[in-house]
């Protein structure tokens, strides 16, 4: 069993979820389409899931993969709601662009 | 062999990622982050996370990303309803984007070599084992969760009936 | 269990998508091909097609995905428990009637709304 994970330092997975977080958070910033934006939103989850799973692997612990559970659980109730109100806005103002949704701003 | 096998996967992921963000129709960027889902369900495979793994396929390829898709098609958003945003935010974003990136690597490579523990038992990730963790260390997170699924139904039929009438 | 024991599995699936990619290469490699504006139509029933295949459907089946996606995830949560039975005893049988209880309500709730209800 060793040798299967002690082939993959511990830095490897920290420095593929950090790519994945920034990848995240350049799809945050860099489109206007609101879904992509949630889309991203999701990928930015994700690269902590991975993270945390590296992290319980590698110290033998399993309660970081039960914190996954909770993260996933998180990610589908905001799905649930967050695709609700893009119809709603999609509804309201016939587009997702997000630079429509100015109202509120002063 | 396991490490041609995490940089293959690791190579998909970061691919995939790029495309979601970078790609013009919206339908290929889902199909894409389905891609990275497969992945990253890889990864915990070859982490000794199986049944997170199979969790994980179940509840983003099977559920999340069919809702997503599903969205896409209802509001019939093409490559041509995409909008195009301005040079100057793009070079913002990336901008920012890659800083982050170098900010958090720096400060990670400085931090230095992680000292790898020897993984004495490699069954931490089985079903029997999370069962455990949940019911006994994490009792109240699971019943408040039950609380949160109720919020997001009782949010998701507010926000769905109203359209219907 | 080791990640090494799943070398099987992939094996079987390279296996399954290359058998996939190869018969469709090959009827594409040796097929006939005779090309024609009819031949070409999507559905070659005699009836003119209209549209892309992207139409927007309707926003019935909407609320009926939302909904079953929050219950998919939910039983991720029965899985652990169901393997832990008999460890767990009548407090994690308690606690799990607790969870549904909860989602019970949620239950109740979208059938006295009506949501479910095909109109």
């Amino acid at each position: 069993m060793k040798e299967v994970i002690q082939g993959i330092p511990l830095n490897y997975y920290l420095f593929l979820s950090t790519v994945l977080f920034s990848i995240g958070v350049l799809g945050v910033l860099f489109r206007r389409n609101a879904i992509i934006i949630l889309m991203s939103v999701e990928l930015m989850l994700n690269s902590i899931n991975l993270l945390l799973v590296a992290f319980s692997a590698f110290h033998g612990d399993a309660k970081a993969q039960v914190f996954v559970f909770f993260i996933m659980i998180v990610a589908a109730a905001e799905v649930a709601v967050g695709l609700a109100l893009m119809v709603l806005i999609y509804r309201n103002i016939k587009t997702l662009d997000i630079d429509f949704l100015n109202k509120l701003k002063w | 062999m396991v490490e041609y096998i995490f940089y293959a996967l690791s190579v998909i992921c970061i691919a995939c990622a790029l495309l979601v963000v970078f790609s013009k129709n919206p339908i290929h960027s889902v199909l894409y982050l389905i891609l990275a889902f497969f992945a990253i369900a890889g990864h915990y495979v070859l982490l000794n996370a199986q049944f997170l793994a199979v969790v994980h396929i179940i509840v983003y390829a099977g559920a999340i990303m069919v809702l997503f898709l599903f969205v896409i098609m209802l509001l019939n958003l093409n490559a041509e309803t995409e909008p195009h945003k301005n040079m100057l935010t793009k070079i913002m974003a990336t901008v920012s984007g890659g800083l982050l990136l170098v900010t958090l690597v720096g400060s990670f490579r400085a931090a230095g070599q992680v000292e790898m523990v020897n993984l004495d038992n490699s069954n931490i990730g089985t079903i029997e084992n999370l069962g455990k963790v949940l019911f006994n260390d994490f009792l109240l997170p699971f019943e408040i969760s039950s609380v949160l699924f109720l919020s997001a139904m009782i949010g998701a039929v507010i926000l769905g009936k109203k359209q219907l009438s | 269990m080791q990640s090494v024991n799943y070398i099987p599995i992939v094996l079987q699936l390279l296996v399954a998508g290359g058998f996939v990619t190869l018969a469709m290469t090959l009827t594409h490699v040796w097929g006939p091909k005779r090309k024609s504006a009819e031949k070409l139509e999507n559905f070659e029933c005699g009836i003119e097609s209209q549209g892309n295949a992207r139409m927007p459907f309707s926003i019935k089946y909407f609320l009926t995905a939302i909904l079953f996606v929050l219950f998919d995830v939910e039983v991720i949560f029965l899985y652990p428990w169901a393997v832990n039975f008999k460890e767990l005893g009548l407090f994690g049988f308690v606690e799990m009637l607790v969870f549904i209880a909860f989602l019970l309500l949620g239950f109740l709730y979208i059938i006295k709304k009506g949501a479910l209800k095909w109109e």
